[in-house]
């Protein structure tokens, strides 16, 4: 179980940038974005055997070709004067049939990215993940910041769009971030690491759907670029995040109208501290919601959408 | 490095350079499970190492078949006389690696020449047909072993199966291993095909030079073509679906799944007299 670096770099104080895939995939969208519009170069891999299932097998006139994994990769480019590792990583390690990332694996897979860290003496890392928040798909999605030093929210919220956990209506202070997004943070405060996870919202009803949502990736890419003081042109990525719009909203065309009566509500519904004046849902309506929802995602299971 | 937590030897047979025959639970026609058991029976293998189930199955209670109480397995045997090892095991439900690694483990003690896998690999073929033996090698040189066998190639691009991934785990510690995958009918997937057990079982007679007698199992094919010909007496769809195999033609899904269906039925009925 290791990490193969297969090309030397040479940074200086460079801030991490990690991802794994989750809900929508809005970090790891964000992330690998990033990375191939600084066209940062790949230049070392987790070794995927310990953690990972093989995904595919090629075998070509009686003879056993290639095993495929899901790939866990280093990626670095310096951007101006900023020094970026990016790593990306394709799947989470599972124990037992999880559906995130926990347990030793999880475990021995954060170790190895700070580890990597570690070596290029970096002093912040970054995770992004998604923020099932009670929207409309319609608005423009906003950025849940949690850190593992307090200072480090204050700094964060001074960006634009973003908010930190505890301001959102009902958090009570407490909540918590699913998976290697989250768990990596956990493990660079031990070792006296920054970590700042950035987290783009996603609709409630759209997170248990099949669907990416970049339109999230590109608010947590805002912030993100923002905070490393780089531009990038995401001209492109409008086009696919205009693209993927046009097929949630014709998903949300597809539910019953009683339920998008309710979805509606969702323009409107206030969830961030303090309180403007708009109304605010229950958590009973909430669950009720919730539970139409998946209602109707079960019902249309095994349908194209 | 030997895993000595993982691997529990009770003896330690010497052995010349033995070749390693590995075969699955759960495997289609019970090929794997079966072509070990028999070969073990008849060659009157002696069980020297078993791999400790801790860790790959989740051991939260017990599977039961028949009313029969069912615990993974991975047991080793080897045949001083014919210089062969088997292993016998339930597919892992995780830690793959380290578990195809323990088995390597074993087969690396014992300088194995070359490892085989055993798998049945469904095919749209009827009962009636010749089973063919389609091989994957993990080594170029291995291909050249293998003429004059009558196997044949195999193609694919897919989801990997634990053999395949056995095969590329052995190639990284340069163990030389071959994958055997015999054609059982889609029908007999889920009950058993000892047409398909005869088929590998004489390649390794032949490979080996076992000398077993397989008048068992001849008998066990002639059992079973009988129930299935008494079948399509009695039911004239079997009849003529088996007709259509026997003809070289297709059946859509519908019609497959009825076929197996009605296979599968019969065939358990007389198993339970």
């Amino acid at each position: 179980m290791g990490v193969r670096i297969f090309k030397k770099v040479k940074a200086e104080n460079p801030d991490l940038i990690a991802c794994w895939s989750g809900i929508g995939n809005i970090g790891l969208i964000a992330v690998d974005t990033l990375r191939s519009e600084i066209q940062a170069e790949e230049f070392g891999e987790i070794e995927p055997w310990d953690f990972f299932y093989p995904r595919k097998v090629s075998i070509e006139g009686g003879l056993l070709k290639d095993l495929e994994f899901s790939r866990s990769k280093f990626y670095f480019q310096r951007v101006g004067k900023k020094d970026l590792i990016i790593f990306v990583g394709e799947e989470q390690p599972t124990e037992k049939g999880d559906l995130y990332a926990s347990g030793g694996k999880a475990y021995e897979m954060a170790s190895l990215v700070l580890d990597i860290a570690d070596e290029f003496q970096c002093k912040r890392v970054y995770t992004s993940g998604a923020a099932v928040a009670p929207i409309h798909h319609t608005l423009r999605p906003k950025v849940w910041a949690a850190a593992n030093k307090k200072d480090l929210i204050e700094e964060i919220k001074r960006y634009e769009n973003t908010i930190s956990m505890s301001e959102v209506e009902g958090a009570d202070d407490q909540g918590a971030i699913t998976g290697l997004n989250g768990l990596l943070l956990g493990v660079a405060k031990k070792r006296g690491l920054e970590g700042i996870c950035l987290m783009g919202e996603i609709p409630l009803y759209l997170q248990a759907s099949p669907l990416l949502y970049p339109k999230a990736s590109k608010s947590v890419l805002e912030v993100l670029t923002k905070i490393l003081g780089i531009r990038l042109d995401l001209r492109t990525f409008d086009n696919y995040v205009a693209q993927s719009e046009a097929t949630v909203e014709k998903f949300y065309g597809h539910l019953p109208s009683e339920l998008r009566d309710q979805l509606e509500k969702f323009k409107n519904i206030r969830y961030v501290k303090p309180a403007p004046t708009m109304p605010t849902m229950t958590a009973e309506d909430k669950k009720k919601l919730m539970e139409d929802v998946e209602r109707f995602l079960q019902k249309k299971e095994g349908e194209q959408i | 490095m030997i895993e000595k937590d993982v691997l529990r030897f009770s003896k330690t047979p010497k052995l010349q350079r033995p070749s390693l025959v590995v075969g699955w639970g759960r495997d289609a026609g019970k090929l794997g499970v079966k072509v070990i058991d028999f070969l073990n029976e008849k060659l009157a293998s002696e069980e020297f190492c078993q791999i400790r189930p801790t860790g790959f199955f989740s051991l939260g209670g017990v599977e039961v078949e028949n009313d029969v109480v069912q615990f993974p397995e991975s047991t080793f045997c080897f045949c001083r006389r014919k210089d062969l090892v088997t292993f016998k095991s339930s597919e892992p439900q995780y830690e793959w690696y380290k578990f195809l690694n323990s088995v390597l483990d074993v087969a690396e003690t014992f300088n194995t020449k070359t490892f085989y896998t055993v798998s049945g690999t469904i095919s749209l073929i009827s009962h009636t047909s010749p089973r063919r033996i389609f091989t994957v090698s993990n080594q170029p040189e291995l291909k050249k072993m293998f003429q004059g066998f009558g196997l044949a190639d195999m193609d694919y691009e897919g989801e990997p199966a634990l053999s395949s991934y056995l095969l590329w785990a052995a190639k990284k510690r340069n163990i030389p291993g071959v994958s055997l995958w015999v054609e059982v009918p889609f029908y007999l997937a889920s009950v058993e095909d000892p047409k398909a057990w005869k088929r590998v079982l004489e390649f390794f007679n032949q490979k080996f030079s076992l000398d077993i007698d397989l008048e068992g199992i001849s008998q066990k094919i002639k059992t079973q073509n009988e129930e299935i010909q008494k079948l399509r007496r009695r039911k004239p769809a079997v009849d003529k679906y088996l007709s259509q195999l026997e003809g070289g033609f297709v059946l859509n899904e519908k019609e497959q799944q009825k076929l197996a269906k009605e296979v599968y039925k019969s065939l358990k009925e007389h198993q339970r007299g």
